[in-house]
């Protein structure tokens, strides 16, 4: 791995501008001054994303807000290719990286960016950060993750479901069980599916937990109830969306 | 950017599979196009120059880079001989610059190769007249490669797909 010549995401100093590219973007797609808001709704899995992103969603359409949802591995172009590639053993941890990056590519020119400039709402069931941490896992140079990513937009929110192991362990049994690439059996840490699921996912969430300042992350806790969760949730996004309204109230009359 | 990527994962996949393995083994990859390919052709289309050539931080440095320059007129000539039709990306038909496949090709080709001009000093690419016969050409090739090899050692090759 080559280290980028110049700063691709420059998060580390907090220069991440929300709504714009996170590095040297798409040159031939100049996003400029658009409408639309982007929120991502990070975790691992099993924490209740696309519960949340349900409900938000319902709530925002309610108020008047056109929203469209986005989720890993959706586009049309890839999702076959991805399926495939996981069900054969040909797969490696770069074309893994170059696949799920080929895939958000692809929604990001055809869904996320025309519905930013149509003024939609676009929320991102997981963004680059779950890519990121995959990856980082599993040894690839977080550098080069993070430049190859610097053609991705900044969310205007990301919001973190945060959960320890032990719980996420119970929810995905109760759910449905383990499957082979959420107990990170490529890593190979053992034939047990619980102590390879267990020691995956806490790298997982360390690996998150680490990205979390550099990338902003509102963090939410995934052990309370799906409504307490949801009314944080449309708490912060309503402060972000009415910022005048918010405001108003608080405003003190100029006085001479 | 799909297509830039697309091609990443290809050539990951190769490089992975095909080009790491047997020069570990001590044999000689012969790369029918290499990452060059990419940076020309990824940034006649509009991506980033630099994040081309980030993207690529994973493939190996070739020991030598031999880039066979012909005049774009040469170029779509010989492929008339051969063809009927120039294929649609081939030709940057996905760029709208021109409906004709032909004046296209020119357009898009032209563009390529001045890509390639910057990548020659850049990288060091060791430049072959093309347009010169194919012995002549396989003179210069031969001159070019001997030095860098260690005589007497016995020699495989193996033949990599163009990307």
């Amino acid at each position: 791995m080559s280290s980028p010549s110049d700063d691709a995401l420059e998060g580390a100093n907090g220069g991440i501008q929300a709504g714009r590219y996170y590095g040297r973007g798409i040159p031939y797609l100049n996003i400029g001054e658009y409408p639309g808001k982007l929120i991502a709704v990070e975790g691992t899995d099993g924490v209740g994303r696309s519960t949340q992103i349900q409900l938000l969603r319902e709530w925002l359409e309610v108020k008047g807000y056109g929203v469209v949802e986005t989720g890993w591995t959706r586009s049309p172009l890839m999702q076959p290719t991805i399926e495939l590639a996981k069900s054969s053993n040909t797969l490696n941890k770069l074309t893994f990286v170059l696949l799920y990056a080929t895939d958000f590519a692809d929604r990001l020119e055809k869904e996320i960016i025309p519905a930013l400039k149509a003024g939609f709402i676009v929320l991102s069931d997981r963004y680059i950060f779950s890519a990121l941490a995959r990856a980082g896992v599993r040894g690839v140079d977080r550098q080069w993750l993070r430049t190859l990513y610097g053609f991705a937009i900044a969310p205007h929110l990301v919001f973190y479901l945060k959960v320890d192991v032990s719980t996420l362990i119970r929810r995905v049994l109760a759910a449905r069980g383990m499957d082979f690439w959420e107990s990170g059996m490529d890593l190979k840490h053992g034939d047990d599916i619980y102590d390879s699921f267990r020691t995956y996912q806490n790298k997982l969430l360390r690996e998150y937990a680490s990205m979390a300042d550099e990338f902003h992350f509102r963090n939410l806790d995934a052990r309370r109830s799906i409504d307490n969760i949801q009314e944080e949730l449309r708490r912060q996004v309503a402060s972000f969306l009415e910022p005048v309204e918010q405001l108003k109230p608080a405003e003190p009359v100029a006085v001479r | 950017m799909t297509f830039s990527l697309l091609h990443a994962t290809d050539f990951a996949d190769r490089l992975l599979y095909k080009i790491i393995p047997p020069l570990k083994a001590g044999m000689i990859v012969l790369a029918d196009r290499y990452t060059y390919t990419a940076f020309a052709r990824d940034a006649t289309r509009g991506v980033d120059r630099q994040w081309v050539r980030d993207l690529y931080g994973f493939a190996v440095r070739p020991d030598l880079v031999l880039y066979f320059r012909v005049p774009i007129e040469v170029s779509l000539d010989r492929l008339m001989a051969r063809r009927v039709k120039l294929k649609f990306y081939e030709a940057g038909m996905d760029l709208g610059w021109s409906s004709n496949p032909n004046e296209s090709f020119r357009l898009f080709q032209g563009k390529v190769l001045d890509e390639y001009d910057r990548l020659v000093d850049e990288f060091g690419l060791e430049v072959i007249d093309a347009r010169a016969s194919i012995m002549e050409q396989q003179r210069v090739v031969r001159h070019l490669i001997s030095p860098r090899l260690e005589l007497g050692e016995q020699l495989v090759t193996t033949d990599e797909q163009p990307v």
